[in-house]
């Protein structure tokens, strides 16, 4: 508790450092805050090549909202998703970024991954405001569910914020942690259901049947995925414009706050060395 | 500010390697050393001195300094100081190059702990103390490091600490600016706050200082009045006596 309580009295500072980070990002770049887009605009342009046009994947049309367009689709759970996997691999290097600082200066360290994801966060927040303006256009009546969105982004955000604690302190101690997390993050995207819909997981799962006499089938496994929950509640709220399953924003949550609890915990036993470690 | 019985240990590692397969290889043995920087430190700096640290190079002075500043964590002893504490201990320590000065007092000073509101209040001081108006839109970058040390310490100083701690930085500045910091530091002394800080120069310490610390290969030599201490100190040295 006293230790939220000091985190929380860093918090002009920690507003300070994520617009330094905001401001500094796209300095001396003609397109400035565009170039946010261009990242999933160009995943999106592959992907949706790839597996619409391509292997034909053809997700189940929005339900109530009878929205049928691939790319939108993919990209209500790819944002989410390169938000998630960029703060944590930035995150957890921010310690790094900043050893300068570190061995120089005393303050409130936990500041400097969270401004992180604070920045990238607000980049997403950009372009989901760009998706929400698509999605109008597409006919899809998406603003009465916003704040819903936004609630669900800041328990994206704190999940993230959680797992950057602990992995920040990893990386300090063994440099092989980035590269790792690296190649974990291109497997993840892979086994949550963002470019293909979970329908082909479940049939998949029905023909496998329970496993080795358990009633354990491979869709429970796949569903322990705390991302696979929120891009269904964000496809929800966004493609379908229906309230998502309880269950899942309740998973969300509690991984959220136990993936916090767990970082908090980690950074604050470390914080100390830091200086010396670094 | 009371310094009690501190020591402060590094490892040393044979062959640091940051990597977890170094780590595995190794199995659960580290293959180091500790090292202790700074071997039960015990002294008394009192309110409103300014109070120099002297020694030879590795002596552990920059050390003491960062424990002094909540940088470093001491394995053993207490360090009781009262009040708000400002360090400059490097040159353009926590100035980011590509903004500008002015983006980065307001950076720097929040770091060290200054509200905006603050910051802005005593902005126009902060930069007449510097002498870099004519740069303050500038990227930092672009400033020589006598200008990097005189906006750092103009900000240190604005942050209105109880106790200041600076390490060797101020030589980089001219005799202008070295002049307008010993001034600063009567001011200082006159409003009851303390100053530690570190420097080569006997002459500096002599003019600015009246209690000293001596500190040889981590261990406290004496500490006490700045003439004798400076003076002890420069007897020791082989060359000792000249300035
Ligand atoms: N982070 C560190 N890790 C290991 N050794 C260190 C570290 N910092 C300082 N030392 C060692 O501690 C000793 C004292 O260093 P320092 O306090 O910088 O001396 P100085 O009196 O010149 O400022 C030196 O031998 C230095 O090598
Ligand atoms: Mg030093």
């Amino acid at each position: 508790m006293r230790y939220l309580k000091e985190v929380l009295a860093s918090r002009e500072l920690l507003a300070n450092l994520t617009l330094r980070e905001i401001r500094g990002q796209y300095k001396r770049t003609v397109f400035g805050q565009l170039w946010s887009l261009v990242n999933p605009l160009a995943t999106m342009l592959v992907y949706t090549i790839v597996f619409a046009f391509i292997l034909r994947v053809t997700p189940p049309p929005g339900d109530p909202s009878g929205l049928n367009i691939f790319p939108v689709w993919l990209l209500c759970g790819l944002l989410p998703f390169t938000f998630f996997s960029a703060s944590v691999q930035t995150g957890m290097g921010s310690i790094l970024a900043n050893a300068g600082l570190v061995q120089k200066v005393h303050f409130s360290r936990i500041v400097l991954p969270l401004s992180t994801v604070g920045s990238i966060g607000f980049n997403w927040l950009f372009e989901m405001g760009v998706l929400v303006a698509v999605l109008l256009i597409c006919g899809a009546w998406v603003l009465p569910w916003l704040p819903f969105v936004l609630l669900m982004m800041v328990i994206l955000a704190v999940f993230a914020a959680g797992l950057v604690l602990v992995l920040v302190i990893a990386n300090v101690y063994f440099r092989d942690t980035q590269y790792f997390v690296g190649i974990l993050m291109q497997i993840w995207i892979y086994m949550t259901p963002i470019i293909y819909p979970i329908s082909l997981v479940e049939a998949q799962s029905a023909r496998i049947g329970p496993l080795m006499g358990t009633n354990v089938t491979v869709l429970d496994i796949y569903r322990l995925n705390p991302m696979e929950r929120f891009v269904a509640v964000f496809r929800n709220l966004l493609y379908d414009n229906r309230w998502p399953e309880v269950n899942d924003v309740l998973f969300c949550a509690v991984s959220a706050v136990a993936a916090l609890a767990v970082g908090l915990w980690v950074f604050r036993r470390n914080e100390k060395g830091l200086a010396e470690a670094l | 500010m009371k310094v009690d019985g501190l020591s402060k240990s590094f490892r040393l590692y044979h062959e640091r390697n940051q990597s977890l397969k170094s780590t595995i290889m190794r199995g659960r043995r580290s293959v180091h050393e500790d090292f202790w920087a700074l071997k039960d430190i015990s002294f008394e700096v009192p309110t409103g001195s300014t109070f120099g640290l002297i020694g030879s190079n590795g002596s552990g002075k920059s050390t003491l300094l960062k424990c002094l500043a909540k940088i470093y964590y001491p394995e053993k002893g207490t360090i009781t100081s009262r009040g708000r504490l400002a360090a400059l201990l490097e040159v353009g320590s926590g100035f980011h190059p590509e903004l500008s000065g002015r983006d980065n007092v307001f950076l720097n000073g929040s770091i060290l702990g200054m509200s905006k509101k603050e910051i802005t209040r005593k902005f126009d001081e902060i930069v007449d103390f510097s002498g870099v108006e004519q740069f303050i839109d500038q990227p930092v970058k672009n400033y020589s490091s006598g200008m990097y040390v005189r906006l750092g310490f103009a900000i240190a100083i604005n942050v209105d600490p109880d106790v200041l701690v600076v390490d060797e930085v101020l030589a980089v500045g001219d005799a202008e600016f070295q002049e307008k910091c010993r001034l600063k530091f009567v001011d200082f002394k006159e409003a009851g706050k303390t100053v530690i800080l570190v420097s080569h120069s006997m002459s500096t310490v002599q003019d600015m200082c009246d209690h000293a610390a001596w500190l040889n290969h981590g261990e406290l030599v004496t500490a006490g009045e700045a003439t004798p201490t400076i003076s002890a100190y420069l007897d020791s040295l082989s060359f000792g006596g000249n300035l």
